[in-house]
């Protein structure tokens, strides 16, 4: 990874008619960064990522993109960016070799670059099956796979991941992460949303929108430092609890974040004095041991807004 | 934006490889031509023949077995003879024949000694589609009986011949056949490009595609290419078969009726295309498709029933749809020989309905993906 910087939004806005989609938006992203952009369904990601990728123009606001913009034609862009979605993928009554050359066909690739980087980016994803293999063959997690290769034929600079593992095995979203670290070390930026926040864990830095504006920004760290200043514990019922009872701890007075996690709760304190006074109380129907938040806290408290 | 070619073919070359590897389509494009084509050609025949006639003669003489012969040796009517009155009735009303005759007593006498003889013919009124042609066929066949019974004498002053232009034997696949190559381009193209479009919506598709630097068009123009072939085939299949085995004469200019194929083909392609856009769903698509586009040209371009027949709404309706247009287009390139001069109205009409239905299209599809 570099400083210098190959994406960047300034208050970026979106509108479709009266809904605002994106509001004010500004963030950028370094060379061979890994960046993920968290956020709940509806809170703007893929609005954005449609900006960045030069399918949908903002309607204020300026994007740069691997040194170009809308100013100099949403072609220039889309040469410049790779995208995947989660979506769709490939064309499944289509064999790997034909959505390759389609995608190359579209891109208007050189016949023998696009034999050679063909070559590359399956031994890159070792893929083993022959080119006339369909992809309604292929395991979920192949076709993610292949899918990546299609999205990078022309060596763009940046790539778009909208929920890339979706539907994939556990296994396959490993080896997928693989094949992204593999990526951002070769130069490229990944630029990558998902809702499994043991991905988002291994970005380099998270942005986080909620309702069309950027909450918070910063790495996996950094985001559970700014999110949780006081401690968080990790709540095993030494009994099982019923929902009602719960809810009481949900608005106990001693936390300011109660919330499942598992079978077992994380919580925060909300006062060191309130906690001190409960603390034996709760030692009767809990164990409690304090623990370093998880992303998935974080999310619920930034995103979902549960203080 | 500038059209690239070589995009526009990559999109048809995976469209058809879409298409050669979905049966449902290939089925469509191949084998409902051959459907339409022999159900409209053979089965439907709008000169109605073998009508079953109920016949009670109570006059037995010379001139009543005369009127029953010219019924029967007009080759329309399959006589049964020898009730009574009362039996013919009930053969009509149980549905063993479709028509009664019933020659009261004194026929003969009456008609020779001047006095109006009245012979009563009853049809079943509950089938409209055979009672009109009947009726057609009693008022010609009374005349000719009449020459018959009275000879000579009956021989009116002057002698008032129909003669038939373009279809002298009314031969019905004459008439049908150039109109099932409408129907059968209009489910095709819109049908399809509707389907293939909407499809590309629904998975997602049409996003990953628009992250490329394909351009919109050169997405339509690629994705209807393939349609259009299909469409065009069919065309030809139809017309060998109307010409090889059917004897229907093409004596137009087949430029003319390629020209007008192309711009009806274009419209509907538009059609489909704008549904696709408004619906962006297959299901939904098939139903709009079958709607405005398989329905009207069946029912309301005058395929089948005659569209100076209909209500004046009707009438004025008709004539917004391509199909209408391109109806007439058809059966005058096949029938009459008319040339493009002839065929000026038509064609106005139907580039009119082909440039406002692609500018909505295209106009839709420019507010989606903005």
């Amino acid at each position: 990874m570099t400083d210098e910087t190959v994406v960047e939004a300034r208050e970026l806005v979106v509108r479709y008619g009266d809904f605002t989609a994106v509001n004010k938006v500004s963030f950028s992203v370094r060379r061979g960064e890994i960046f993920g952009f968290l956020g709940a369904n509806g809170a703007g990601k893929t609005t954005t990522i449609r900006v960045l990728c030069g399918v949908l123009p903002p309607t204020e606001g300026w994007v740069r993109v691997a040194g170009t913009g809308y100013e100099d034609g949403e072609n220039a862009i889309k040469a410049k960016v790779g995208y995947m979605s989660q979506k769709f993928t490939l064309y499944n009554d289509l064999t790997v070799g034909e959505n390759l050359d389609f995608t190359a066909s579209l891109r208007k690739l050189d016949p023998g670059y696009y034999a050679k980087r063909r070559q590359e980016l399956l031994d890159i994803i070792s893929f083993g099956k022959g080119l006339d293999a369909f992809v309604q063959d292929l395991s979920g997690g192949t076709k993610q796979q292949v899918s990546l290769a299609a999205a990078m034929l022309h060596d763009p600079e940046i790539v778009f991941l909208d929920e890339p593992t979706a539907g994939v095995t556990p296994a396959g979203r490993v080896r997928f992460w693989k094949l992204i670290h593999r990526v951002a070390e070769s130069g490229k930026t990944v630029f990558v949303t998902t809702h499994y926040m043991d991905e988002a864990e291994q970005c380099g830095r998270i942005a986080l929108m909620r309702e069309g504006r950027l909450v918070a920004m910063d790495s996996p760290a950094g985001l559970k430092a700014s999110a949780f200043p006081e401690q968080v514990f990790e709540f095993e019922p030494l009994q099982e609890l019923s929902f009602s009872r719960m809810g009481e701890f949900q608005n106990h007075e001693a936390f300011s974040f109660f919330e499942p996690y598992g079978h077992r709760f994380h919580a925060a304190a909300a006062n060191p004095e309130a906690w001190r006074r409960w603390k034996p109380e709760l030692e009767k129907t809990f164990c409690i041991r304090p623990i370093a938040p998880s992303l998935e806290d974080v999310f619920i408290r930034m995103v979902e807004d549960r203080p | 934006m500038t059209f690239a070619w070589p995009r526009a073919a990559a999109v048809a070359r995976k469209e058809w490889f879409h298409i050669r590897r979905d049966p449902f389509t290939m089925t469509l494009a191949l084998v409902m031509p051959l459907v339409m084509v022999v159900i409209y050609g053979v089965a439907i025949d709008f000169n109605v023949k073998n009508v079953r006639l109920s016949v009670s003669d109570s006059d037995q003489t010379q001139a009543s077995r005369r009127l029953i012969d010219t019924f029967s040796s007009s080759g329309y009517f399959r006589v049964r003879r020898d009730f009574s009155p009362n039996q013919t009735v009930e053969d009509v009303v149980a549905e063993r024949a479709r028509a009664a005759l019933i020659i009261p007593p004194q026929f003969e006498k009456d008609i020779w000694s001047g006095r109006t003889t009245r012979a009563q013919i009853l049809l079943d009124g509950a089938d409209n589609s055979t009672v009109v042609p009947v009726s057609q066929y009693v008022g010609a066949i009374q005349t000719l009986a009449s020459e018959r019974i009275a000879g000579a004498d009956m021989t009116p002053p002057y002698d008032l011949r129909t003669r038939f232009l373009f279809n002298p034997e009314l031969n019905s696949r004459w008439f049908i056949i150039p109109g099932v190559i409408v129907v059968i381009m209009a489910i095709l193209s819109i049908f399809l490009t509707s389907m293939t479009v909407a499809r590309e919506w629904e998975n997602g598709s049409m996003e990953l595609l628009l992250s490329t630097p394909v351009e919109p068009l050169e997405i339509i123009v690629g994705k209807a290419a393939p349609y259009a072939f299909l469409g065009a085939l069919a065309v030809v299949f139809v017309y060998i078969i109307a010409r090889a085995a059917f004897g229907v004469p093409f004596r137009g200019h087949i430029w003319v009726f390629g020209l007008g194929c192309l711009i009806f083909l274009l419209t509907y392609l538009a059609q489909g295309l704008f549904i696709s856009i408004a619906t962006k769903q297959q299901t939904l698509a098939m139903q709009f498709s079958m709607l405005t586009g398989m329905m009207p040209s069946v029912i309301l371009s005058g395929f089948v029933f005659p569209i100076a027949s209909m209500p004046k709404f009707f009438w004025y309706f008709t004539m917004l749809l391509p199909a209408r247009w391109f109806m007439i287009i058809s059966r005058h390139c096949f029938l009459e020989g008319s040339s493009f001069f002839e065929l000026s109205v038509p064609f106005a009409a139907l580039s009119l309905s082909c440039l406002g239905m692609t500018a909505l299209a295209a106009r839709r599809f420019k507010r989606t993906l903005e």
